[in-house]
């Protein structure tokens, strides 16, 4: 098969059977797939990867304007529209040689009046229709090779790339980017940024120094604006920001009671940090503490890892089953397949009992079936499985091989027989067609015959008139007709010769 | 004003700067773009050497497809220039049909300057004075220079 697909689980009974029925046609193909609810490996890998987690929020700005852009660099002034000052954003160029912003021409024709277009730089009269021609490539090419910053640098966005990218930029990955607010009825915007933390569009105040705000500034005013934004840390008199206190006491401040970092693996020392950190200089267990965690992590990693991987040796177990009973039917247990417990391959299952049809089946003897009762015994036998399921498989593909290779003895055989039967039938009809040439050929010299001889009878019948206008003597005419007789032959093949003399003595 | 003029705007302001004309200052109110104001010196050599001119430089929400309104602050003598609260100057590429958008600021600035050495007599718009500076030179120039005492010190 040629797609990657998952073998299919065995519990598909009607595409076993469909297999079984269309071995000759394109349907071998058919049983793939399994129960709709059963994700195959490839799905599992697909949720997975970053593709899936599309992008809920909508583009709340227009596409960004070029000509607002920042140039990290003086553009080549030949780059430079002379009307917007601007490199050019989707230029045209005039008949006369100038260039232009598409946007721009259209700007200055508005002001212009009406029915009369000029080039805004030289004045030469412009048809809109014909004089108006798209750019050289190469301009194209180095307009959009000029580097740009993000149009959302203010905000804080870093990007800085070519002009060509800033639009997907902006669009799709600009974490700065204004997007409609999640809350539905909320008809505000927001930065794609915070966009999962919700609806921030309520006001809040400033615990610090009550004033009111949106939600979404707060931060920024904790960090950069509220006149009450610094403090002191209750435990070590160091001065902060108050937004950053938690995180300080929690990490950084010296003088909070921590425990030893070895306490995972059983340490008991508890001080003050700064004495924590002299004594994990020096305690065995905590040095071997981010070891312990490492492999904790590693470990929990793992397991995580283990579930897919289970469910999908549970899918190849069940489609390797599947083929196993498509191959060797054993219609010796009634049970049905255990759809819930496809651990056990070799689960017996009734089907259809001829599940190797082959199209010449019918004509062929049973002693070339394949799969003689010796390799079906394993199947029929639970207790004794495969020593393997590779030697399984591998004892399938021989004897697979070795059918393939009697199929094509067979058809051999058939075509030498085909074509000997058909180069008999053909030296026959030859040698009818020979046949029916020669007495065409023959029923031709008796049709010339016969004319020959209506004629010679008709020029006979003259002479006769003749002589007896001028004689009566009856001997003369029969002697007339004997002297005709053999000039008439003279045209006839000369084996009719007698014939023709026969025919005279008629006359 | 479209954000694109007000771009185009700024940009013309950092050339200006770049390249002022000698003996001019620009103040600019990024509040209010669209009106500069302008201090020019009298051009050394000419009548108005050592007077102070204040000019507005307004800007139409049309620009640059129509061209800045240019008028001066401080009375002047001068044909060019309207004898009258506007101080208004319509001349060369400043009148609208003379105007193209690639024209820049700083070509107008230098128009002004130009214009302070030598009038522009075919095109003035007080005829009086054009008809003084061209029968009289001598009256005109005495008059201009009492203007700049008057006026623009
Ligand atoms: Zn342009
Ligand atoms: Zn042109
Ligand atoms: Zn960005
Ligand atoms: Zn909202
Ligand atoms: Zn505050
Ligand atoms: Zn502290
Ligand atoms: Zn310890």
């Amino acid at each position: 098969m040629s797609s990657p697909e998952p073998i299919p689980p065995p519990n598909d009974r009607r595409s076993s059977r469909a297999s079984s029925a269309g071995m000759d046609t394109a349907d071998g193909i058919l049983p793939v797939g399994g129960p709709p609810n059963d994700p195959s490996p490839l799905q599992i890998r697909a949720s997975n990867s970053l593709n899936s987690k599309n992008r809920r929020s909508t583009i709340a700005k227009q596409p960004p304007d070029l000509h607002l852009l920042e140039y990290v660099s003086q553009p080549d002034s030949n780059l430079v529209c002379l009307i917007c000052h601007s490199p050019f954003d989707r230029p045209v160029q005039l008949f006369c040689g100038h260039f232009f912003c598409r946007e721009c021409l259209d700007h200055a024709w508005c002001a212009q009046q009406e029915g009369r277009k000029t080039c805004p730089t030289c004045r030469s009269r412009v048809d809109p229709e014909k004089d108006v021609r798209p750019v050289p490539k190469i301009i194209e090419t180095m307009l959009d090779e000029l580097v740009v910053k993000c149009p959302n640098a203010k905000s804080g966005c870093g990007w800085v790339e070519q002009r060509v990218n800033v639009n997907d930029h902006v669009m799709l990955y600009c974490e700065y980017t204004l997007v409609e607010c999640a809350q539905h009825d909320c008809r505000l915007h927001i930065s794609q940024k915070e966009f999962h933390k919700g609806c921030l569009h309520y006001t809040v105040s400033c615990e610090d120094c009550h004033t009111s705000m949106m939600k979404k500034d707060l931060e920024d005013h904790q960090r950069t604006a509220c006149a009450n934004r610094s403090t002191n840390c209750l435990h070590c008199d160091a001065s902060l920001l108050r937004l950053d206190l938690k995180t300080h006491i929690k990490d950084a401040c010296g003088k909070v009671i921590t425990p030893c970092q070895g306490t995972i693996v059983g340490c008991t020392f508890t001080a003050e940090r700064a004495q924590t950190n002299l004594h994990e200089k020096s305690c065995p267990m905590a040095t071997m503490a981010p070891h312990f965690r490492d492999q904790q992590a590693r470990i929990e990693r793992n397991e995580a890892r283990l579930e897919p991987l289970t469910r999908k040796v549970g899918i190849l177990e069940d489609g390797l089953s599947s083929i196993t009973n498509m191959l060797y039917p054993a219609n010796d247990s009634a049970s049905t397949f255990p759809v819930t417990n496809p651990w056990i391959p070799t689960s017996p299952t009734p089907s259809p009992s001829n599940l190797v049809p082959t199209p010449t089946s019918a004509s062929r003897p049973p002693r070339s079936h394949p799969y003689p009762k010796t390799h079906r015994s394993p199947f029929t036998n639970p207790s004794h499985p495969f020593d393997s399921q590779v030697h399984h498989l591998l004892t399938l593909h021989e004897s697979l091989r070795d059918e393939v290779n009697r199929i094509a003895n067979a058809l051999t055989d058939l075509e030498g027989r085909t074509n000997m039967m058909v180069m008999n039938e053909s030296q026959r009809t030859k040698d009818d067609m020979l046949h029916t040439n020669a007495a065409i050929n023959g029923m031709r010299h008796q049709l010339h015959w016969l004319i020959s001889a209506t004629l010679q009878q008709r020029n006979s019948t003259r002479t006769a008139a003749n002589a007896a206008s001028g004689s009566t003597s009856g001997a003369r005419q029969g002697g007339s007709a004997a002297r005709q007789g053999p000039s008439a032959g003279f045209h006839a093949p000369l084996r009719r010769l007698s014939d023709s003399t026969r025919q005279d003595t008629k006359l | 004003m479209s954000a694109g003029a007000k771009k185009r705007i700024m940009k013309e302001y950092g050339e200006c700067m770049a390249e002022t004309p000698a003996g001019m200052k620009i103040n600019f109110d990024e509040q209010n773009m669209t009106k500069w104001e302008v201090l020019m010196d009298g051009p050394d050599g000419s009548v108005y050497a050592g007077g102070h001119f204040k000019l507005e430089i307004i800007f139409p929400n049309e620009y640059p497809f129509k061209p800045p309104v240019v008028s001066f602050r401080t009375k002047i003598y001068h044909p060019n220039v309207s004898n009258d609260d506007k101080g208004s100057m319509c001349l060369g590429l400043l009148r609208p049909d003379e105007w193209k958008p690639p024209n820049k600021v700083v070509a107008v600035l230098r128009l002004i300057q130009s214009l302070m050495v030598e009038p522009n007599i075919d095109d003035a718009i007080e005829p009086s004075i054009a008809n003084e500076y061209k029968e009289n030179r001598k009256e005109f120039e005495k008059n201009a220079k009492d203007w700049v005492k008057r006026y623009a010190k």
